[in-house]
């Protein structure tokens, strides 16, 4: 069993115009197992994204207090791609792209990284795996031989990330808003390749806006995020009560003094 | 007797026991005259004035170790080897003979085909342009003739491969001259590497006469070694609703400079312009990438990619002029470079010179370290830095080497290209 814990997580980052340090994570606390499926949600502007790329360890966001620890281990201050090698995965909101290297070519690269040098995987392996996943995903063939990401539509991206997930199998698997954008079709595609690797060896983060995701892929726990906090913690009803209720009405059960992004004045 | 007296004596004797024709032979000693007045080329913010650029030799005639592992007979490949001025072998499948496609060293096609040598050799590059033109033509002591008769299409790409001697004190002084005429389509690729470590120059142009309708798409993978200081120029004059497609991969270990150019001089031409450079170590290169439009209708688009490795400089200028009165042409360029280290120095130098009003032009240069986007990206799927780093930049380099018809010469770049990324990479 792999655990993945944030102690206490602060986080800033530099505001691009007025170069300033601004604190977006004020002390999140959160820990998992593999076998888990957790969810977060929360209004826009809470910090759910910034959490997830801090987990992964984007260099742009400085962690000035607490701790991130992958079976123990402290992570703050591992490179990005060392962090992908001990298990880590996010499945991101925007993909970047890049021509001249193919989806085909960056996932055998993907998987043998993390591979050693004499047990690379070989390439009837690879195929095989390739088709077993393209099918569950519904995705032509056509799509790995292309540039990765490139002149993808949004749906595609999405689908291309999942695909990534399937193939990499990492030990968590942090979807940063993977519903963005979907039609009700590609949502129900991604939820089966996520459901897939539901098991015992493997354990995922959704963060999401909408409890919709959540009736496909049920999570075992739901946190919900305000400010940069997680301000509660419950099972799945927690979305459905959201869903019903709206953030700001927990805001007020709760009796928190928050101001949420898309409040009116 | 003067310097340029004596000087011009010995071409005369050389030319003789060469046993050129006359013809060649006066046009050695006008560009020898040439010679006594004028300068160096000048390049925007690329200085090379100090390199041995002209060697300081007679024209002499040696014959190179053509040792060279044997290719195995095969009736389709269309291929020639020359080794410093000794030219290995020819081979040109019969077919392509009875069709009336020529096929030779430059100096038989003097002698052989004084017609058509005649009407198109140094006419696209002209002896007087500088004092290296002038050089060129004064000493020329190799090269390839190509002639591709009206509205024969040449299926499978020309291979040519280009060995400099530098085994020996010797300046390569080399030009191929490909002539399409009507209607006519081919493919050319060259390969440039060097054996030996003497220091030489080279001196390198390729005249490419496209007529009109034609199609000419010219590769050329530049590997040469690192004690060789080069230049090349490169250009083609473009007849009316011809095209011309030019895709370099500049891997030179030495120090280059060198100019693309294409005229695009009859009405509704195209030139496409590719080439990507990697320097490495000390290297210094510069290049000037010309499209010319001449015509109405013209296309003329530049595609630049550089990447700066180690203590090495790159300069990109890429140049696009339109001439008054040729309506409706479109110029269009890109010139980007990556700089991986911060001893490297580059720039990309857009230069758009429009005389006429009724066109579309545009360009876009940039300079900076590889996209930190795409880094964290790969490197978030486990994939190591500098795997990341070699991977973001053959994408950026993409659209030159897709370009390459042959996939051997395509995979040689490739292969190319990783080793001078991954000892670059050591540096960092």
């Amino acid at each position: 069993m792999a655990t993945l814990e944030v102690r206490d997580l602060h986080v800033s980052v530099k505001d691009e115009e007025s170069k300033k340090e601004k604190e977006i994570l004020k002390g999140v606390n959160l820990k998992m197992k593999t076998g888990e499926i957790h969810a977060i949600m929360g209004p826009n502007g809470t910090g759910k994204s910034t959490l997830s790329q801090t987990i992964m360890g984007q260099p742009g966001y400085k962690v000035t207090q607490g701790d991130i620890l992958l079976n123990g281990e402290s992570i703050v201050g591992m490179p990005v791609d060392e962090r992908a090698r001990k298990g880590l995965f996010l499945a991101m909101q925007y993909p970047a792209e890049i021509q001249g290297v193919t989806n085909a070519e960056f996932l055998r690269a993907a998987i043998n990284a993390r591979r050693p040098q004499d047990d690379q995987i070989s390439v009837m392996d690879f195929i095989k795996k390739l088709d077993k996943n393209l099918e569950l995903l519904d995705m032509s063939q056509k799509m790995t031989e292309r540039y990765l990401n490139e002149g993808f539509s949004g749906g595609e991206k999405k689908r291309n990330e999942i695909l990534q997930l399937l193939m990499i199998e990492p030990t968590f698997a942090i979807l940063d808003e993977i519903d963005s954008g979907l039609d009700i079709d590609a949502l129900k595609v991604v939820s089966k390749g996520v459901n897939s690797m539901r098991g015992d060896n493997f354990g995922s983060l959704i963060i999401t806006h909408y409890q919709r995701l959540l009736n496909y892929i049920v999570p075992d726990t739901v946190h919900v995020m305000m400010d940069g906090q997680i301000v509660e913690t419950g099972g799945p009803e927690l979305a459905k009560k959201l869903e019903d209720e709206g953030y700001a009405g927990l805001r007020d059960e709760l009796g928190l003094d928050i101001k949420l992004v898309d409040d009116e004045d | 007797m003067t310097e340029l007296a004596e000087a011009k004596e010995q071409l005369t004797s050389a030319s003789q026991q060469h046993d050129e024709p006359r013809f060649l032979l006066n046009q050695r000693l006008f560009a020898r005259d040439l010679m006594e007045k004028l300068r160096l080329p000048r390049m925007q913010r690329f200085k090379f004035h100090d390199w041995p650029l002209i060697a300081d030799q007679p024209l002499t005639w040696v014959s190179s170790n053509t040792d060279l592992e044997e290719l195995a007979p095969d009736d389709e490949v269309i291929r020639v080897t020359q080794v410093g001025q000794t030219t290995v072998k020819i081979h040109i499948p019969e077919k392509l003979q009875d069709e009336g496609v020529v096929l030779t060293d430059i100096f038989t096609a003097a002698k052989n085909y004084p017609e058509i040598f005649k009407k198109n050799f140094m006419t696209a590059i002209k002896a007087d342009e500088n004092l290296l033109t002038a050089y060129h033509m004064a000493y020329l002591n190799a090269g390839l003739f190509l002639y591709v008769p009206k509205n024969v299409e040449i299926k499978k790409p020309i291979e040519a491969e280009i060995v400099q001697d530098n085994t020996q004190d010797q300046p390569l002084i080399s030009h191929i001259l490909v002539v399409a005429d009507q209607g006519s389509k081919v493919k050319f690729i060259q390969h440039l590497t060097t054996v030996g470590k003497n220091e030489n120059p080279a001196n390198m142009m390729i005249e490419l006469i496209a007529k009109d309708n034609s199609e000419i798409d010219f590769s050329s993978l530049d590997e040469l070694g690192a004690s060789t200081h080069t230049y090349f120029k490169r250009r083609a004059d473009i007849g009316r609703d011809a095209h011309v497609e030019w895709a370099v991969g500049l891997m030179n270990d030495g120090d280059t400079v060198g100019d693309m150019d294409s005229e695009l001089l009859g009405e509704c031409g195209y030139a496409n312009s590719k080439m990507i450079a990697v320097t490495t170590l000390n290297q210094e290169v510069g290049v000037n990438n010309r499209v010319t439009n001449h015509g109405k209708h013209t296309i003329g688009l530049i595609n630049q990619r550089g990447v700066i490795l180690e203590n090495s400089e790159l300069i990109f200028n890429g140049i696009g002029q339109i001439i008054h009165g040729a309506h409706g042409s479109k110029a269009d360029q890109q010139n980007r470079v990556l700089i991986m280290s911060d001893k490297a120095r580059g720039d990309a130098n857009p230069i758009l010179l429009i005389d006429e009003n009724d066109v579309e032009a545009g360009h876009a240069a940039s300079v900076g370290p590889v996209d930190p986007h795409q880094m964290y990206y790969l490197m978030s799927r486990g994939i190591p830095r500098k795997q990341a780093e070699r991977m973001v930049i053959r994408g950026f380099l993409g659209a030159v080497l897709s370009a390459i018809p042959a996939a051997d010469v395509r995979k040689k770049l490739v292969d190319i290209l990783e080793r001078k990324l991954t000892d670059g990479q050591q540096y960092q």
